[in-house]
């Protein structure tokens, strides 16, 4: 059993035992070596099951979301990336500060399961491109850290246990082609970026599991579980997919905290991350650099009124 | 006894053209970066070495459908029916987790005294062409559900993996005349190579007993713990080669007139089981679980007499929180029963 592995559990039975808090998400081992879901626990004993690996890459924070009415004071962990996502569900209201117990970890960076060859035989695998880009591996918010994590609002070198661990590995090691994608697709001519959407959009099942573990997409009810208002539909028609991408995508616009969950769930491969730093690039544009998720008191751009805002469309 | 007719694998765009000539058919194809059943064309990426990660069930029960168009003026209005009907297509390296897929869906479209005509009128224009399966992927585990990979008896010809070529023997009268063209075009040859055996699966469950097991666990804590993970989304019914809910909507172009859909749903969404006055008898994640699993393993089972998990590993491949199947039998099994 690895040190993070061992501090977690620890800490899990002391705050389940004490009765801290009444519930606990964090990871455990899954069925196969690659790996490592989300895990649920009540009760101190059940600690055992925690585990934590380089497959380890659900962002637990949108669970919180099925707490967000109830007295119960959870505690979840947190790598970098999920961070930003307590930050995004506080600023949004949707959960109260101190119902909710973060436990920062150190992240190795996430290994990509895509790569699995033999799923008998464990092996070195290659990172997610997301991990690559990650300029936040350290947790932006908690209210305790094991594995010597440390907390960082800023952009920053990972820290903590696991740190030489993840720059071997590569961790923000591609930074730099954060917008890579964007660019190639603003390269496009119309017809071509027509095309290329027009395929991906074609492949959407609807299944929604990009909205679901978004802890950005925390409507009560969103506006795609009714057709009442007529505006949309249940059917999976390019022209109604893509009518469903670009309203998330512009839902999420300044608060998609670049966690990449939407687009690793999509059983489609659908390049969703591709549409939401898109929005992002525009809003460094127009607005000012900013990151989305990595400060509870700043305001948000589209959230701040502002007499020298760009005004391109009046 | 007749010796298995075979066409070397090299030869497979020839028996797909000449297959074409007559009939829409559906292969598993490489379409924009993810595997599924497409109408073969010249050119078209096909897959033959591993099963499909999108379910063939969308030849015979496609995700979006339209039902009827409809006009209404004041008092005056008017229906426009929707040929559901297609032209004759096969179905073409059908896995058998699949072809015991489309089993499951003839039993709810076809029998109990009501012919779904949009399923059924699909269903009779296909020729179903299975192929045995000797490298289960990394989360099949259909022979745990009763489900023999190297063949299934219920399709029209059965295909045989023989390494470079492939075995095909008829299995019905539409087969029979499938595989007498092919003959008559001189793609096929004796063979005396049989298919070897399947390799071992990496994911084992036992399955026996289930159903009964499950009939005493409605109200068991398990579906509190199972579920407390679940994003409640659509993945793993949508790639599900069994699943066959649907919801009728409709696109209106105006106030006045549009068309009525029928489209895939799911019990795993939260409006699946909303009524009319805004009562939900299935509130929570719990109760959704519940439903998915219950369903496939119990109440399907009761009704039809087999289960409706054939084993195919999709929603466990795809699965963003890896809640498996596998695993749901398998704590259900170890239990402790409530009843």
């Amino acid at each position: 059993m690895n040190q993070i592995t061992k501090e977690m559990r620890d800490l899990a039975r002391e705050l389940l035992a004490s009765g801290e808090v009444k519930g606990l998400i964090g990871w455990t081992k899954g069925s196969r070596w690659y790996l490592t879901p989300p895990l649920f626990i009540t009760r101190p004993e059940e600690a055992e099951q925690l585990y934590f690996d380089q497959f380890a890459v659900n962002n637990l924070t949108g669970l919180l979301l099925d707490y967000r009415y109830g007295d119960d004071k959870i505690a979840l962990f947190v790598k970098g990336c999920d961070s930003r996502g307590i930050v995004r569900l506080l600023q949004d209201h949707q959960i109260k500060r101190e119902k909710v117990l973060v436990i920062g970890v150190p992240c190795m960076g996430m290994s990509d399961k895509k790569a699995v060859t033999d799923p008998r035989q464990p092996v070195e695998l290659p990172l997610l491109d997301k991990c690559l880009e990650c300029r936040y591996p350290n947790p932006v918010i908690a209210d305790r850290l094991i594995g010597g994590a440390l907390v960082s609002g800023e952009p920053s070198e990972p820290k903590g246990l696991t740190a030489s661990e993840a720059a071997k590995r590569g961790v923000g090691s591609k930074q730099a082609d954060r917008f890579a994608q964007v660019k190639a697709i603003e390269a496009m001519s119309a017809d071509e970026k027509y095309a290329f959407w027009q395929a991906q959009h074609e492949k959407c099942l609807r299944c929604y599991a990009c909205r679901n573990i978004c802890p950005a997409c925390n409507c009560r009810e969103c506006i795609f579980e009714s057709d009442k208002k007529g505006w949309v539909n249940k059917s999976a028609t390019p022209t109604d997919n893509a009518f469903f991408a670009v309203t998330r995508a512009m839902h999420v616009a300044g608060r998609c905290v670049e966690c990449g969950e939407c687009e690793r769930v999509c059983p489609m491969d659908i390049p969703i991350m591709a549409l939401n730093r898109k929005v992002i690039q525009d809003i460094n544009e127009l607005f000012g650099e900013s990151d989305a998720g990595t400060d509870l008191d700043g305001k948000m751009p589209l959230g701040l009124f502002k007499n020298d805002d760009p005004e391109e469309f009046m | 006894m007749q010796r298995l007719k075979a066409f070397p694998k090299a030869k497979l765009t020839a028996v797909l053209e000449m297959m074409i000539q007559k009939a829409t058919v559906w292969v598993p194809s490489m379409i924009a970066g993810v595997s599924r059943f497409a109408p073969y064309r010249p050119g078209t990426d096909i897959q033959m070495g591993t099963n499909t990660a999108i379910s063939p069930k969308e030849a015979l029960f496609p995700s979006t459908e339209k039902i009827y168009k409809f006009s209404a003026y004041g008092i005056d209005g008017d229906f426009e029916p929707v040929d559901p009907s297609v032209g004759p297509q096969i179905l073409f390296g059908l896995r058998s987790c699949d072809m015991q897929g489309i089993l499951c869906l003839d039993d709810v479209f076809l029998t109990r005294g009501y012919v779904d005509d949009f399923y059924g009128s699909k269903r009779e224009a296909t020729t179903l062409i299975t192929l045995g399966c000797v490298t289960p992927g990394a989360d099949c585990f259909c022979a745990s559900m009763g489900v023999n990979p190297a063949e299934h008896d219920a399709s029209d010809a059965q295909m045989y993996d023989l390494g470079d070529a492939y075995g095909i023997i008829a299995r019905s009268v539409k087969g029979e005349a499938l595989v007498k063209d092919l003959m008559a075009a001189g793609l096929l040859s004796d063979t005396d190579k049989s298919q070897g055996p399947t390799a071992d699966f990496v994911l084992k469950v036992d399955s026996e007993g289930i159903t009964e097991k499950l009939q005493q666990m409605f109200d068991h804590p398990l579906w509190d713990e199972l579920s407390r993970k679940c994003l409640n989304c659509g993945t793993c019914a949508y790639l599900c080669p069994t699943c066959h809910c649907f919801d009728i909507a409709e696109k209106k172009r105006n106030q006045h007139c549009g068309v009525k859909i029928k489209c895939w749903d799911t019990c795993m969404f939260s409006e699946y089981a909303l009524m009319a006055g805004g009562h939900n008898p299935r509130p929570s994640k719990k109760e959704r679980v519940r439903q998915r699993f219950m369903h496939k393993l119990r109440y399907f089972p009761e009704r039809y007499g087999k289960l409706q998990c054939t084993g195919c590993g999709r929603c466990i491949a795809k699965c963003p929180v890896n809640l498996e199947i596998t695993d749901v039998i398998k704590l259900a099994g170890e239990a402790k029963s409530d009843g």
